[in-house]
């Protein structure tokens, strides 16, 4: 940290006096790679960090620029208020740009993005407004309390202490709350969703976020320039933009700042070879996007995993730290706090339980119904035992020609451990899939705790209070197991964000507060010692239980759980056995798909059978083992086995 | 009535074009999951190529037509050896290298055939023809009918030849294809040779239509593009269908908003693709959990 601080000095100095040392020209060529910089900040955080490919950045640019300049030159507004309101169109732009993003992504999103930057161009190079292809200038020096912005190197410092401001705002973003569920909904959407986070809003936000650095660099681009022309905002301009974050790094701010400064100046160097110049940026990326995806920011990370390959995470792994017994012991005490997200800074309570709780009231309608199961005692669980938390009324689901599940029913007890067995391709995880807002059923009705939920999304139902697991894990890759922890316990909504802008102080303490949580959780699961290591590097059986961890960290009333023991050894299973039982104790509910009998006999009170997507059995362990049209599904007609043998 | 015939007419020769992009970009895309965004430059070279050997070399409009198609071709072999290591891995991460090959491929043009462009006389030089008070150029004719040769043997190759039913499997899962012992990265190579054939066929057809110059790649690729999306990504008929769609639409905006013709049909295509984001004859892609 001292280091980092004292390393950051050293840099701040240096740009402060770097204008001494530059002639005219290069003062110049520096201003421009600032102003690259920043849209290469924002394509960094919408494409890297989001994972939304956006290929309008440039047009975002444009948006801005034209913007001061037709305010400015037509309408005679003030610099300044022309730049405000510059901002205001592009952020416009920006989330109307982000609307596909709702509905598609990848390269779907590639296109759109692409085709309405083409739009952009299009209507800049004919209108008259916009001065056609010639350009519009006229746009006068902005005005700076006396300081005479005209010389370059006096902008430089503008720009300087803009583009600091910018970037240690998008650091801070990708560090907290917001930035860590883009990473998570970038690394699996699937698996953000079902943890709470609200992919929709989210997306639009990347977008906002882009159009705003793209809006900035605009209005510095303008100032400085004092014209505007269609080819700066060009395709080609996008595509040496993409190379810039590309081969610094997308997924690091620095690495997109680094390579927007190199690239630029590189570009100045061979400005008199410009075709040799876009060979070899076309070239740099093809061999960046084979041979090193991170960029030059992820080459320090690639080179320590070299070197210290098979030591660290897989040796230490081989220990078998875990202590099971934790779980049920110390689960009800991290339950008893307070929802993370009612750490209400606004408030600005110096006692933060206080303030906890005064949120929670202002909140309250929202969180009662978690909030009171996480109170639950003993005597109000029996009371509640009748309740029936999960419905499913004659669900249902047909792919096309294939029917998934037919008329489906089952219901589930408050406090109960469901199990759900049946052969391969009985329709097991469509069921989950369906409880969890994956898919909607084609016919038939899901209520979770009395609240039809059959048309909600993933993240509305993981806020509601449903967990789950995944069949084949979804962890998020790139996050370490404790970012994957805090993401789900992060129970926020987007529109928390807007303390970012007005009160950073209390995002940073809110997170510090998630960290001490995340930290509580991971050491009841036993996974303290791999808190800082990705889910790659682990053993399946510890990434399982990472996966458990996750799902609990929301406080969920229900946990569905996808064939928990695949994969796991005979101790494993055990222990899962003790963590199963440890999480109902502490209120939820759980529902298990298991292929282990053995565990599903000595664990599960409830069982039913699916075969060929119908119910065909309900009862406890032993009813259905029993039943004869479960023996027959598992092993074909129990007179020919009999005949048989 | 007349002008919205005339219209349409006009627009389905640049439909047609837009159409075998679109073959090119869908037939990549179905075999293995690649969307090739370096698919408008190999049109461009394809085009460039083409117009050498038929102005330059003075070599038969249709020759010079298969020139064009071994060359790029070859190009897209070269472009899926590089981006094999990616193939069903990272889709985003090969989106952005097929951006840095069209990127090369663009300033490779530009080295070797400068930045101005040519202008290409029709190789059929007869009149018009006049069907009901419609004019229909015979180069248009042209043009449709190759479309539609290629069309019609894309879809014998897929369906008839042990080769095509390979390509199929692939397409439908890469790794049951390798276990019944087929070499999938040779099928993906074949794949790409001929979505980089089509390219040089479209690009061959579109000289004489527009302008052949190192960036007439952007907006033939970026149109074919959102046709192939329009019928479906993926889909033979849909590419077909969805190419003509975006030529007509084309032809449309040109006539009725001038200038901004792209501006119209870009933004009538995000509104197309938003409401139904699958296109035409698209799958509806599941999302397994």
């Amino acid at each position: 940290m001292k280091l980092r601080l004292s390393l950051l000095a050293v840099v701040g100095i240096a740009l402060w006096f770097l204008p001494y040392g530059l002639g005219p020209y290069a003062i110049h060529v520096v201003d421009i790679a600032i102003i690259f910089a920043l849209l290469a900040v924002g394509l960094g955080l919408a494409m890297g960090v989001a994972g939304q490919i956006n290929l309008a950045q440039v047009a975002f640019f444009g948006v801005s620029a034209y913007a001061v300049a037709i305010l400015t030159a037509r309408a005679g507004f003030g610099f300044w208020t022309a730049a405000v309101l510059a901002m205001v169109a592009t952020l416009a732009t920006g989330m109307v740009v982000g609307i596909p993003a709702l509905r598609m992504q990848s390269h779907y999103l590639g296109i759109v993005t692409l085709g309405l930057a083409l739009a952009f161009t299009n209507w800049v190079t004919n209108a008259e407004l916009s001065g056609g292809a010639e350009g519009l200038g006229g746009i006068p020096v902005p005005p700076m309390f006396g300081i005479d912005l005209f010389s370059e190197y006096l902008y430089y410092y503008l720009e300087l202490i803009v583009f600091a401001i910018a970037l240690g705002f998008g650091m801070f973003v990708v560090r907290t709350r917001i930035g860590r569920r883009m990473r998570a909904m970038r690394d699996d959407a699937l698996a953000a969703g079902a943890v709470g986070v609200e992919i929709p809003r989210l997306r639009m936000l990347a977008f906002a976020i882009a159009s705003v650095y793209g809006g900035l660099a605009g209005v510095l681009y303008a100032g400085l320039i004092r014209y505007v022309a269609p080819e700066t905002f060009s395709l080609a301009n996008m595509f040496l933009l993409l190379a810039m974050v590309i081969i610094g790094g997308r997924q690091s701010l620095l690495g997109c700042v680094v390579g927007a400064v190199g690239l630029t100046l590189v570009r100045e160097a061979l400005v008199e070879f410009a075709t040799y110049a876009q060979l070899a940026f076309g070239a740099v990326v093809v061999l960046m996007v084979v041979f090193a995806p991170t960029g030059l920011a992820g080459i320090p990370a690639r080179v320590r995993r070299r070197f210290s390959r098979g030591q660290s995470a897989l040796a230490r792994a081989q220990l078998q730290p875990f202590a099971p017994s934790d779980v049920g012991d110390s689960r009800p005490e991290s339950l008893a706090e307070p929802p993370p997200d009612l750490v209400a800074s606004d408030l600005v309570a110096s006692d933060l339980v206080a303030s906890d709780l005064v949120a929670s009231d202002l909140v309250a309608s929202d969180l009662v119904a978690q909030r009171t199961s996480v109170a639950r005692t003993g005597a109000e669980q029996a009371e509640a035992a009748a309740r029936m938390i999960l419905e499913v009324a004659k669900v249902t689901m047909r792919f096309r020609g294939l029917t998934a599940l037919d008329g489906v029913s089952l219901a589930v007890r408050e406090g109960e451990i469901r199990g759900i067995v049946g052969p391969n391709g009985s329709g097991k995880t469509t069921l989950f899939n369906i409880v969890s807002g994956l898919y909607r059923a084609t016919a038939g009705k899901v209520a979770f705790d009395g609240e039809v939920v059959s048309r909600k999304r993933p993240y509305e139902l993981s806020l509601l209070g449903v967990a789950r697991t995944f069949q084949n894990l979804r962890l998020f890759a790139t996050m370490t197991v404790r970012e994957n922890v805090l993401v789900a316990l992060d129970r926020s909504r987007t529109a928390w964000a807007w303390r970012y802008p007005l009160w950073p102080v209390g995002v940073w303490r809110g997170d510090a507060w998630l960290r001490a949580e995340a930290d509580r959780l991971l050491a009841a699961y036993g996974l303290s010692e791999f808190a800082d290591v990705l889910p790659s590097a682990l053993p399946y059986g510890i990434q399982r239980r990472v996966e458990i961890a996750r799902a609990m960290a929301g406080r969920p009333r229900l946990l569905l759980l996808d064939e928990p023991a695949a994969g796991l050894n005979a101790d494993e299973v055990e222990q899962l056995a003790t963590i199963v039982r440890a999480i109902r104790a502490s209120g939820v509910t759980v529902v298990v798909i298991e292929h282990n009998m053995g565990l599903v006999m000595s664990l599960c009170e409830q069982i039913t059978v699916l075969a060929s997507g119908r119910v065909i059995a309900e009862g406890t362990p032993a009813q259905v083992v029993a039943d004869t049209a479960v023996i027959e599904a598992y092993l074909g007609d129990a007179r020919m086995l009999e005949a048989m043998t | 009535m007349q002008l919205f015939f005339q219209t349409v007419v006009g627009g389905l020769s640049l439909g047609a074009i837009y159409a075998l992009v679109a073959l090119g970009f869908s037939l990549v895309y179905r075999t293995m999951g690649l969307v090739n965004f370096a698919h408008a430059g190999v049109v461009m070279v394809g085009a460039h190529v083409a117009t050498t050997f038929y102005l330059f070399a003075k070599l038969p409009f249709a020759i010079a037509m298969a020139v064009a198609i071994g060359v790029t071709a070859a190009i897209g072999l070269v472009i899926e050896r590089v981006l094999r290591p990616l193939e069903n891995k990272d889709f985003d991460l090969m989106l952005i290298g097929t951006i840095g090959f069209g990127t090369v491929l663009e300033a490779l043009a530009i080295l070797r055939w400068g930045a101005t462009g040519t202008a290409v006389p029709s190789p059929v030089r007869t009149a018009p023809l006049d069907l009901f008070g419609v004019r229909v150029r015979t180069y248009d004719l042209v043009v449709l009918g190759v479309a539609a040769l290629a069309t019609v043997l894309l879809v014998w190759f897929l369906h008839s030849t042990k080769r095509g039913a390979a390509m199929q499997a692939v397409a439908m899962d890469h790794e049951a294809a390798t276990a019944v012992g087929i070499h999938v990265g040779r099928s993906n190579a074949i794949a790409f040779a001929i979505g980089a054939g089509l390219a040089a066929l479209a690009g061959g057809l579109v000289g004489p239509l527009l302008y052949v110059s190192p960036a007439m790649g952007g907006s033939l690729g970026i149109k074919g593009f959102a046709g192939a999306i329009m019928g479906g990504f993926g889909s033979i008929p849909g590419a077909i269908l969805g190419g003509l769609a975006i030529g007509v639409l084309d032809s449309f905006a040109a006539g009725h908003f001038q200038g901004y013709s792209e501006l119209v049909t870009f933004l009538v295509f995000t509104v197309i693709i938003m409401v139904r984001p699958t296109g035409v004859f698209g799958e509806r892609t599941v999302s397994r959990a």
